[in-house]
């Protein structure tokens, strides 16, 4: 502590380290929590509801894919939504100005958002825990400032209206109560559980744990700070560009709001709320925070004061977030069972 | 000419006094505790309001404005003893304070929204009336702000250099372990750092709310300033923040003046991002961690 520049910021062996919980296990979860998913419009008519539900799917793809690089990776990385942003002006541009097909566009606002977090990894290489914030912060404002300054392609601060939304061959998009932007959301959100999942079980996930928890250490059995950091990075940049472009398909429009510090406050309490370093936990707070907020609608300015009391109370109690909270009660029932048998 | 000058010493003097003021108070609780202090411009638009409400109920500023500054003492001694004391000695403090300190922060801000409303509302100024210097006019409000600011910086640097409270804060920056040793009360000096802090911000409420409107959601803007003024200073000390405040405040003076207001963010940004590639310390940092 003593001659430490800023404290380095320590962290526990993560619970949910690669290889704890079998992988069929794990497969067996996802697709009965998948196969609930799927049924859920045929019980949800609708549209307002299936509206949430598409919001929660967005929310937990930006919001699990932030957990890969601020969870997993302990990069303080506060330039995600700008990423999500990039995403979302990526898209609105390549199908209004250059007439680009939507699907190939919504791919392109990921690789778009890969490129650029390969390009801000640049600069915070040799930067250390809390700096990185204010490089990847000034991303974030730099990415903003440039939008709004481009008034002429971007439309500055008004923002774009009338996106190309997405197409399924002659199905009707509109008309047909959000039936099919809510399995595209859902697919989105699969493709980006799995590709999480299995970056972080794989080695390369457990590498970046590894340099999280003991950097000297790692670096000495001969890791590669600069490239892990780089992949870390780009790999929780594509789905998170793909999630924007797909936000901006689904809304039809592009403002600036999506750099806010609101959408990133909100973004951030479900990564933290869930449990970080667990995927799953972002997802399950996304989904409790999003139904929360709607189901709260009625008590006006009370309701974000509920939530972040609600918020203080979870993290004070668990710090490992809903996650948390869910294993110390999974855990309890276990051992009132054992004790009954 | 001459104006020109006049107009980027005067602007960045302003300028650099508030942020001075709202990033020494995140200094403070970085170097003190180890935490960013996220509701820490939600804390400086209570001060402004808290104040606005006494003067409301019928006390003179005089009074008011002191009486604001304390009571938000008390607010940051509360703030840190119910979301940042239970948390420390656990891993990850860093990213849980984030969170409930941005919670406390949103907490206190719908609060006011609720209590007071979301119309707009101004502080009286600290001295009424304009003059001219050097052919730029400027109202007293501003000067008094330009010269109250290195006094009470200096007062602070007094305290944390030459009384045995602010020496053991100092050492308690230093080295947590060693103050418990030699018998110092740790708990109350977060507090009380945490407590001056929210009285330094509350100040700098006071200082913006008596020459702009205030809202609730004032101190947002405030608040992502003083983190760039932090970083960028050296989060290692409170001189370095106090520095690069006053020098950011002439860097946006000038390119205000040079450019346009409308290109001063992207060039401040890309300004921090060059210099902390080079300097990743910030550039009045020193290599220790220390209250100086």
């Amino acid at each position: 502590m003593t001659d430490a520049v800023a404290p380095a910021i320590p962290t526990r062996a993560v619970p949910v380290s690669p290889g704890r919980t079998p992988w069929k296990h794990e497969a067996i979860g996802f697709a009965i929590a998948l196969l609930v998913l799927a049924l859920l419009p045929l019980f949800i008519g609708d549209t307002y509801s299936r509206h949430v539900l598409i919001m929660v799917f967005i929310y937990a793809v930006v919001a699990s894919n932030w957990d890969l690089s601020l969870g997993y990776g302990g990069v303080f990385n506060f330039g995600h939504l700008a990423l999500f942003g990039i995403g979302v002006y990526a898209y609105s541009l390549l199908t209004k100005l250059v007439g680009l097909d939507p699907w190939l566009a919504l791919f392109a606002g990921g690789v778009i958002a890969t490129v650029a977090a390969v390009l801000v990894t640049i600069p915070i290489l040799r930067l250390k825990g809390i700096y990185i914030i204010l490089v990847t912060f000034g991303f974030a404002q730099l990415v903003m400032q440039i939008v709004i300054s481009q008034s002429a392609i971007t439309g500055g601060t008004q923002g774009l209206v009338r996106v190309p939304g997405l197409y399924w061959f002659d199905h009707n998009m509109i008309r047909d109560g959000k039936f099919a932007y809510f399995y595209i959301a859902l697919g989105l959100l699969v493709a980006s559980t799995i590709f999480l999942r299995v970056f972080v079980r794989s080695r390369l996930g457990a590498g970046v744990v590894a340099l999280r928890d003991n950097e000297e250490y790692a670096i000495s059995r001969g890791m590669s700070l600069v490239r892990q950091r780089m992949i870390t990075l780009a790999a929780s940049a594509f789905f998170t560009g793909m999630a924007g472009a797909f936000y901006a398909a689904y809304q039809r429009n592009a403002s600036v709001d999506v750099f806010g510090m609101s959408l990133a406050t909100i973004i951030l309490s479900m990564v933290l709320l869930g449990g970080a370093s667990t995927i799953y936990g972002a997802i399950i707070a996304s989904f409790v925070l999003t139904v929360f907020g709607e189901a709260m609608a009625d008590f006006g300015a009370w309701r974000p004061m509920i939530t972040a009391l609600l918020i203080i109370v979870v993290m004070l109690v668990y710090p490992s977030g809903l996650v948390g909270m869910i294993r110390a009660g999974w855990g309890a029932i276990a051992v009132r069972m054992k004790r009954t048998a | 000419m001459s104006s020109a000058f006049a107009d980027i010493a005067f602007g960045g003097l302003f300028q650099g006094s508030l942020y001075a003021m709202m990033a020494v108070g995140l200094a403070l609780v970085w170097t003190t505790i180890g935490v960013f202090n996220f509701s820490h411009g939600v804390l400086m638009m209570l001060g402004a309001y808290v104040a606005w409400q006494l003067i409301e109920i019928g006390l003179p500023a005089w009074a008011a404005f002191p009486l604001a500054i304390v009571a938000m003492g008390g607010v940051g001694w509360l703030l840190q003893a119910s979301v940042v004391r239970p948390l420390i000695g656990r891993p990850n403090i860093v990213l849980v304070v984030v969170i409930t300190t941005l919670a406390a922060g949103s907490l206190i801000e719908n609060g006011a929204l609720t209590v007071w409303g979301p119309r707009s509302k101004q502080l009286p100024s600290l001295i009424a009336g304009n003059t001219t210097i050097g052919g730029v006019g400027v109202s007293l409000h501003q000067i008094a702000i330009i010269v109250i600011t290195p006094v009470i910086l200096g007062a602070l640097w007094l305290f944390l250099n030459r009384t045995r409270l602010g020496l053991a804060m100092r050492a308690v920056a230093q080295n947590e372990d060693a103050s418990h040793l030699v018998g110092l009360n740790v708990t109350a000096l977060y507090g009380l750092a945490f407590g001056i802090a929210a009285s330094l911000a509350g100040l700098a409420g006071i200082f913006i709310g008596g020459y702009r409107f205030m809202s609730p959601v004032m101190g947002s803007d405030p608040l992502l300033k003083a983190l760039i003024v932090v970083v960028f200073g050296g989060i290692s000390s409170v001189s370095g923040p106090i520095f690069a405040a006053y020098l950011i405040g002439f860097f946006e003076a000038a390119c205000n003046y040079y450019f346009g207001l409308y290109w001063t963010p992207t060039l401040l940004f890309a300004v921090l991002i060059l210099i902390l590639m080079v300097r990743p310390e910030g550039i009045f940092a020193s290599r220790s961690r220390g209250l100086a």
